[in-house]
């Protein structure tokens, strides 16, 4: 099991998927963790916008409905973090990362400014889509090894995944949210509000280190 | 100077969605070309399907009350998986005895979409899958009442 991340150190049962707490995973998942809790009892940042050449400056305000469904956003994506860290089933790993995806756009949807809805509209599209390889992956996960647990592809009795899925899962990851797409993310950054909007990079970066591990399973 | 324009193309974000879907693309003719992928016979869940039955697709099979054994990749997990082969509304048996068609329509009632299944060996993957309804209506909801 030494490509598994380390060997479990305790397993949860929820019927057939298995969740597991190896060292690599236990640390991510403490890693989202301590930051849904950051997100749950902070204040959003208020932006200031400061005019070149005079002393004009300006504060955006935040309502408090806004932050209220951000907050909820930011916690649910946080939660969906925690579950794609730890879950030991290719399915729920690609359930949880879809779930990251449109939390992701939900935070950033609820600004009310164009520029970052266009932008939020346009990381939507991506995120849609990117079903589509996502779970087409888990299909051929299933399909070609017959189990979709992490732990049994870990055995090495099964067949080998075959690359393409591994592919597929890759690239429906990045559309989710990851690496590549920081460009689009920056503009969705202009967005107030700090921890929210972290949140979104955080768990695209945990997402990233997940399938990492991942796909040199089996 | 090549990464200064790649950047630079990057930081539209009207184009990350042409650009995801070239490599998307790009990938699914890879995926063609790398077929076939061999199927593993020997696989979870199967079924049988019986073109006969008024449930069809989604009969169990099984009479009530009786466990049907189904392959689990972790048995000792689910003990009671295939107890429950079947949950009908009256209405929906009322469907089911007299017409051939309940199959298409199953998902509209419960016992469609959270079969046995799902519900007795792949129970967290029913709870993720409604909790992203949950969120997409949440944003739904929320962006309708604001543009209102």
């Amino acid at each position: 099991m030494g490509s598994l991340g380390g060997i479990p150190l305790y397993v949860l049962e929820f019927g057939d998927e298995l969740v597991y707490f190896s060292p690599y995973t236990i640390t991510l998942f403490l890693l989202a963790l301590t930051f849904t809790l950051l997100a749950i009892v902070s204040r959003p940042e208020r932006q200031v916008d400061v005019a070149f050449g005079g002393d004009a400056y300006t504060t955006k305000i935040i309502s408090v409905d806004e932050m209220r469904f951000r907050r909820f956003m930011a916690i649910a994506c946080g939660l969906a973090s925690m579950g794609a860290m730890v879950t030991g089933d290719v399915f729920n790993f690609t359930l949880f990362t879809a779930m990251v995806g449109i939390t992701n756009v939900g935070i950033v949807a609820a600004v009310k400014s164009p520029h970052v809805q266009d932008a939020a509209y346009q990381y939507g599209l991506v995120a849609l889509s990117a079903t589509v390889p996502l779970f087409g992956a888990a299909a051929l996960y299933a399909a070609a090894t017959g189990s979709l647990s992490m732990i049994e592809l870990a055995k090495g009795t099964l067949p080998a995944v075959p690359l393409v899925a591994k592919a597929l899962l890759v690239i429906g990851v990045v559309g989710e949210g990851m690496a590549p797409f920081y460009a689009a993310k920056a503009e969705m950054f202009r967005a107030p509000g700090a921890p929210y909007v972290i949140m979104c990079s955080l768990s695209s970066l945990l997402i990233f280190l997940r399938v990492a591990e991942v796909v040199m399973i089996g | 100077m090549i990464i200064r324009r790649i950047s630079h193309y990057l930081c539209r974000y009207e184009h990350i969605v042409p650009l995801f879907a070239a490599a998307c693309a790009v990938l699914f003719m890879a995926s063609v070309l790398a077929l076939p992928v061999t199927y593993h016979e020997d696989q979870l869940y199967p079924k049988a399907i019986d073109r006969q039955s008024p449930l069809d697709p989604y009969d169990r099979g099984g009479p009530p009350f009786t466990q049907v054994s189904i392959h689990a990749q972790y048995p000792e997990n689910s003990p009671t998986a295939g107890l429950v082969t079947s949950y009908l509304t009256p209405f929906s048996l009322f469907l089911a005895d007299t017409t051939l068609h309940l199959g298409t329509t199953i998902v509209a009632h419960p016992g469609g979409i959270i079969d046995e299944i799902l519900y007795n060996t792949r129970g967290l993957d029913t709870v993720v899958e409604t909790t992203i309804l949950l969120v997409a209506f949440a944003i739904a909801s929320f962006l309708y009442r604001k543009v209102r």
